[in-house]
């Protein structure tokens, strides 16, 4: 083999394994940002102060995402004990007042997109949890529809995970995202236990 | 040896330049593919297109919120500045206008929180002339999109942003 093939060679390995790495880094799950009680979520999701990784990684796995003076998104996989998030177990999400003017929690399946089940209910809000501006509240992700309490359906999700959206969030808020009051998610039981 | 080692270092550079070279180009790529797609693949430039209730089969960008109805505009500023404006929804919902660039930067976002009666800017890039005396957003690239948010969380709801957000406009500053 001639010694300039060799080199054309080595130059197209390079440019392939770096390819590679940089999508298996795209690719390794959501935008990774700093964590908040089991949550995560990035200060620079949609700014202009993104770095290339960052800006790649919303494009992925959030693209048009707005930025933190418009939206905070946060989203984990995990319950509050570390567990991956399974289709078949029913998760309660509870909260106190959170710091924005409206909020969601919506359920994603593994390829960034809502699950494909008819349930009619993708997630659950602000409008339903609080309805009478009560502080504490909490819903339900589950299979199957509960009776009476905010529901976001987990059925056909697979190996999903949530997004906490918080619209026209404070600006203390902004400011510092540890101090926003994450909802809890707490395991109830699995595989129609209940 | 010698030769190993340049040769373990050109592997090394081309690695680092094929990682590097895709990370700056993805957000591009896909921002090129949902703008093609908003668009019905160039036929709605400069236009706002008025998404149906987001359901389980959404699939034109990913992480779409059920709870909100969402309109586009795509947009090319190539022949001048344009005109855009949303219109409240009914008893004060939450309204949007994000601008968003041709790397996906989000550069703007006005609600109906600062602008009740309305929200009204001029999209333009640097150097292109303007009026004087209203709001403008000045676009890093030619092309990018303008997304409108809605609250709607239910079918109701959503019928009534529906017929609001119809006297949104996105349209040459010439035409306006």
């Amino acid at each position: 083999m001639s010694g300039k093939l060799v080199t054309a060679g080595v130059l197209v390995a390079g440019l392939l394994a770096g390819a590679a790495s940089g999508w298996f880094t795209l690719q390794n799950g959501m935008v990774q940002g700093e964590s908040y009680s089991g949550w995560s979520g990035s200060k620079v999701t949609g700014s202009v102060d993104a770095d290339p990784w960052t800006r790649a990684r919303v494009a992925v796995s959030g693209l048009l995402a707005l930025n933190k003076s418009q939206a905070i998104y946060f989203s984990r996989n995990t319950d509050d004990s570390g567990a991956r998030l399974r289709e078949d177990c029913r998760y309660r999400v509870s909260g106190g007042a959170m710091p924005a003017r409206w909020w969601s929690i919506t359920v994603y399946a593994a390829d960034n997109y809502l699950p494909l089940n008819d349930d009619d209910a993708l997630s659950f809000d602000q409008t339903e949890a609080q309805p009478d501006g009560k502080s504490e509240w909490s819903g339900l992700l589950a299979p199957k529809r509960p009776e009476g309490e905010p529901w976001a359906s987990t059925s056909k999700a697979g190996d999903y995970d949530i997004t906490l959206r918080l619209y026209q969030p404070t600006a203390a808020a902004q400011a510092d995202y540890a101090a926003i009051p994450m909802p809890k998610v707490t395991k109830l039981d699995c595989g129609g236990a209940a | 040896m010698n030769r190993k080692l340049k040769l373990l270092g050109l592997f090394v550079g081309a690695g680092i330049i094929g990682h590097v070279g895709l990370v700056m180009a993805v957000p591009h790529a896909l921002m090129s593919v949902a703008m093609s797609r908003m668009s019905g693949d160039g036929a709605r430039i400069n236009q706002f297109f008025f998404g149906p209730r987001t359901t389980k089969d959404s699939r034109g960008v990913v992480r779409p919120s059920p709870d909100l109805a969402y309109s586009s505009c795509v947009y090319d500023l190539g022949k001048g500045p344009l005109l855009v404006s949303a219109a409240p929804s009914p008893n004060q919902g939450y309204v949007s206008l994000s601008v968003f660039a041709a790397n996906t930067d989000n550069i703007a976002a006005l609600d109906t929180t600062q602008y009740p009666s309305g929200i009204r800017f001029v999209l333009a890039r640097k150097g292109q002339s303007v009026p004087a005396g209203v709001q403008v957003v000045e676009s890093p690239s030619d092309k990018g999109i303008i997304l409108d948010r809605r609250l709607a969380p239910t079918a109701e709801l959503f019928a009534e942003v529906d017929q609001a957000r119809r006297a949104d406009s996105c349209a040459p500053l010439a035409q306006s």
